[in-house]
């Protein structure tokens, strides 16, 4: 049986908003937002209130052009700097799509007017100095460190990077073709999980400039010119866009040195975009179809709550008791990987989330005006694929509908005061979050955060919980090579049972029946195929 | 080899005194102080100012070379899996709920010499960490239902890591290069293995009293904390620990007379790939071997190298290039690893890259690179140790694979001491035609009925 191609695979997965468009594009095969709940969801005494149909655009505070932040930290010998501006790829144009991050990598890996690129890292070289640039949906970050050794030297380079970059054809071919291939090959078929993550991202927001892959589409990398990027990084790196950190042995030399030197950045640029609303679709799921051996599953919904919201703070500690990513402690990871060996992991999410190398944290600098709660599924043999992710939402449910208990309440309450500390353990990590804190209005968020879980209770955490936490509202998105036989599977409904080769407990093989026959909010007419190499096309 | 190495290691451990101290250097500014207890656990503790966060990592000298029975590859692996399972005194969850209560970050990881453990988190909760540490290397124990669960979310690993090429270009690599020695198959394990090993319960206790035991095992501790006290606590939790490690004998491999080959077909859009391999010396205190090897990995593949240049920035005809070079016990590989951008430069790449190693074979060495390799490892170590869980990591890995606590400190001195002289006596004599073996790996094109 065939799916019936709901919305248009261009919509879907390629034309993003843009730069230009301040309205979301109308498209007339959209789904109505805000669906119904299902039975299996109707169960609580009093109904929280209903969800707006659709999450608007709050902007983000606006820190002073060029604000600086400083880490003076004397008893380290390595200086890190980290200028982050508020553009990203949303800020790409249309048509255009990944020509913020090409400018970026171009601009830290192409050399400098005095540089050739292969100049640029012989100079870099012996200092073992890092430069490098990260970019996400609204910020993109040029960060920077070098042993105070090579303090002036480094300082010159990292300054021409942003000052006078290069910007040669011959390097912009290059990491265009990089670009190209990390689509094509990368993300399309070599890591079935990111790639159902940006799946689930074109999903949560079609139609809105966060739809796309922040590396580009393949049609929009091949149609960005050597003056386009020469435009763009005039538009988006400005003074006013800028936000400059400094950490480790900093003195007053040093901070007038730099903020100097940037005042060179072109003042201002590109008006600022106006993110849409997005509207509060939910029930959608879109199955990306590839050779695999497993299933790699996300879902979510996008919400209002973002940091600086006084009910953030409940739901990132109910997020993580659910499944602190990459972590043994989380319910999900619990239930379906250590009592039921489904997989390598799951793990919940309360905003926008991407592992910072090295490490199991989030990173810093990739805040969203447009949030999204999350969960991941790691890949599952196809024959469980179904009963999964019925599981992560029976979990989900069950979290909203009956709170955490006391005692596994207090441990959470520990774990956190605990582990939140790894996550400023390095100078950059530090700055980063101090910078997050200019945009959400949150200083001292980490702290803040902490004195916040002393303070919640489980009704407190439960209310929060009813208030912002839909598991009828989640959208999926699948990798698996069945495409058609999972479409088939979540259209009937049918229960999922699983079987084990090894004994379980009777409590539990209790539990696998209702997770079995829990009623998933996929809805029948909206479930979409796709084949992977279409993915991110344009 | 393998015996002379233990051997070695027997009388380097000997002749240690019970206690020993050694200071800091330009490239790791910390001190190490080491005790051995006298059931041979050694001890070492790293004071760092980390306003009290610390790492504890313990290093067991197990990995994937161990697995010497046909049918058993990827038990050590596997194995650090259950090492979370509990014991009588703690059982499973119990764990999980004592290291929840601090906000441990708890975990370990698993390679071809080396199992590494590590908890990451306040210096607070260290007592409870030496206890339920000290309690799991002695007393594991978990039921077979348990133990066949988990060995799902092995195979679960294991599907999460085929999807891209790696994991596949490295069974076929060792596959080729290996026909006895262990390295034969890799720390995963061959897959048939990985879904037989709900079956192997029984086997998975003798593994744990051959390899988890005291002589076998070293802890590292780094970070804020009462030395004494510490040391007090981790003789009374430990010094009970009495077993000895097995004596396993791993099969030598048989030297390589003539070049070899490997190919692989991709089934799916993938770069083309090329990966020039050469079996090289064992990491050892002994040699200069590790040290000349990681140099070579930059001087032949690095960002400021000749081929990097002319391959990556001028010509463009590679996305990247590198090595897969790290440290083994035994001999194993030394890798030059290029990332194509069409099937068509193949040989033009395999050929730019020989050329690199037969001009340092031949003598034509850059001095000032070599220079310049010397200042980025030892800066590169300095900008590296942010945090107590870099230090701890760097030091258990080094410690493990050339059994001695102060392993990384000696590497880090070893380069200090390349000589240009040095690498191109060890390119002449190893990276040779007749060793060379040649792996790589097409994708499916659209000509041949694929996606594209």
């Amino acid at each position: 049986m065939k799916t019936r191609a709901l919305v248009s695979l261009a919509a879907l997965l390629g034309l993003a908003g843009c730069a230009t468009t301040p309205k979301p594009p109308v498209d007339p095969n959209a789904p109505p937002p805000a669906v119904p709940s299902t039975a299996a969801l109707e169960q609580q005494p009093a109904q929280p209130p209903a969800r707006p149909e659709a999450v608007p655009a709050t902007p983000l505070r606006q820190p002073r052009p060029m604000e600086l932040v400083v880490l003076e930290r004397p008893d380290t010998p390595i200086v890190s700097f980290r200028l982050v501006f508020h553009t990203g790829s949303v800020d790409d144009p249309k048509g255009k799509e990944g020509l913020t991050d090409l400018t970026s990598t171009l601009m830290a890996e192409g050399g400098t007017q005095k540089l050739t690129s292969a100049q640029l890292l012989d100079a870099l070289y012996p200092m073992a100095a890092q430069l490098s640039a990260y970019t996400d949906k609204e910020f993109t970050t040029f960060s920077g460190r070098v042993h105070k050794d090579f303090l002036p030297r480094f300082m010159d380079i990292f300054t021409d990077v942003l000052l006078n970059p290069r910007l040669d054809a011959a390097e912009l071919e290059r990491l265009r073709a990089n670009a190209i291939s990390d689509v094509e090959n990368g993300l399309r078929s070599a890591n079935d999980e990111a790639l159902g993550k940006v799946a689930l991202d074109a999903l949560l927001y079609q139609g809105h400039p966060y739809a796309h892959y922040v590396g580009g589409t393949v049609q929009g990398l091949k149609a960005i010119t050597l003056d386009d990027v020469k435009a763009h990084a005039r538009r988006v790196f400005t003074q006013d866009r800028l936000v400059i950190g400094l950490a480790g042995p900093v003195d007053d030399a040093l901070k007038q040195a730099l903020t100097s030197r940037l005042s060179a950045l072109p003042a201002q640029g590109a008006p600022r975009v106006e993110l849409p609303p997005v509207p509060t679709t939910a029930g959608r799921a879109l199955i990306v179809q590839k050779p695999t051996l497993s299933t790699a599953i996300s879902l979510g919904y996008v919400t209002p709550v973002r940091r600086g919201d006084p009910d953030f703070y409940p739901l990132a500690f109910a997020f993580s008791h659910l499944g602190e990513h990459r972590q043994f402690l989380g319910v999900l990871f619990n239930e379906l990987r250590e009592k039921r060996g489904l997989n390598y992991g799951n793990y919940a999410y309360a905003e926008n989330f991407i592992e910072d190398p090295g490490s199991t944290y989030n990173r810093t600098n990739i805040a969203r005006t447009q949030q999204l709660h999350s969960l991941w599924i790691r890949p599952v043999v196809p024959a469980n694929g179904v009963f999964a992710t019925r599981g992560a939402v029976f979990f989900l449910d069950k979290l909203v509908k009956e709170g955490i208990p006391q005692e596994r309440f207090d441990l959470m309450k520990g774990y956190l005061q605990g582990y939140t500390r790894l996550w400023e353990q390095t100078d950059q990590r530090r700055l980063g979050y101090a910078i997050d804190s200019l945009f959400y209005g949150t200083p001292n968020f980490l702290e803040e955060y902490r004195q916040a879980l002393s303070k919640m209770t489980p009704r407190s955490v439960q209310e929060a919980l009813r208030r912002h936490v839909h598991p009828d509202a989640l959208n999926f998105a699948f990798v698996t090579q069945d495409a058609e036989g999972l479409a088939q599977a979540l259209r009937s409904g049918a229960p999922s049972p699983i079987t084990y080769a090894s004994p379980k407990e009777q409590a539990l093989l209790e539990q696998d029946k209702d997770i079995s026959t829990f009623k998933l909010p996929v809805r029948p007419d909206a479930i979409q195929v796709v084949p992977a190499q279409t993915v991110m096309e344009k | 080899m393998r015996r002379l190495l233990t051997l070695l290691l027997l009388l380097l451990g000997t002749a240690l005194p019970a206690a020993a101290q050694s200071g800091p250097s330009a490239s790791f500014p910390y001190t190490l102080k080491t005790d051995r207890l006298p059931n041979g656990l050694t001890v070492v503790r790293v004071p760092y100012p980390s306003q009290g966060i610390i790492a504890y990592l313990t290093v067991v000298r197990v990995g994937s070379r161990n697995e010497v029975e046909p049918g058993k590859t990827g038990f050590a692996h596997f194995f650090e899996h259950m090492m979370f399972k509990g014991t009588k005194k703690n059982p499973e969850g119990a764990r999980e709920r004592i290291m929840g209560t601090f906000g441990f970050d708890d975990n370990a990881f698993t390679a071809d010499d080396v199992t590494v453990y590590y908890s990451y988190g306040p210096a607070a909760g260290l007592p409870q960490l030496i206890e339920i540490e000290a309690d799991r290397f002695q007393n594991l124990e978990y039921a077979e239902p348990s133990f066949q669960t988990e060995a799902l979310a092995v195979l679960g690993e294991y599907h999460k890591n085929a999807a891209a090429p790696f994991l596949k270009m490295e069974e076929e690599l060792n596959a080729a290069a290996f026909t006895r020695h262990t390295y034969r198959h890799t720390t995963m394990g061959f897959y048939e293995d990985i879904k037989a090993m709900p079956q192997a319960y029984e086997y998975s206790k003798t593994f744990f009293e051959r390899w988890y035991t005291p002589d076998n095992t070293m802890l590292f501790i780094v970070g804020d904390f009462d030395d004494a006290k510490v040391m007090q606590l981790v003789r009374e939790n430990y010094g009970p620990w009495n077993r000895k490690a097995a004596t396993v004998k791993v099969p030598a491999e048989p030297p390589q007379s003539s070049p070899r080959t490997a190919h692989i077909d991709w089934p799916q859009p993938t770069q083309p790939r090329m990966v020039l391999a050469w079996r090289t010396p064992a990491a050892s205190v002994d040699t200069m071997d590790a040290a000349l090897q990681t140099v070579l990995v930059d001087y032949l593949t690095g960002p400021t190298s000749p081929a990097y240049k002319s391959l990556v920035l001028d010509k463009q005809l590679v996305e990247r290039i590198g090595s897969d070079f790290s440290e083994h016990r035994d001999p194993h590989l030394f890798t030059l690893t290029a990332t194509l951008k069409d099937e068509r430069h193949r040989d033009t790449v395999r050929l730019a890259l020989l050329k690199e190693v037969s001009n340092l074979a031949a003598g034509r060495v850059d001095a000032a690179r070599v220079k310049a390799i010397q200042d980025h490892a030892r800066y590169g170590t300095l900008m590296s140790l942010q945090t107590p869980r870099d230090v701890g990591i760097q030091l258990a890995w080094y410690a493990g694979i050339l059994g001695t606590p102060d392993g990384l400190q000696r590497h880090l001195q070893n380069l200090t001491k390349v000589t240009p002289g040095q690498l191109q006596e060890f390119t002449k004599r190893y990276l040779t035609a007749n060793r060379l073996i040649v792996l790589s790996l097409t994708p499916k094109t659209a000509g041949a009925g694929g996606t594209k």
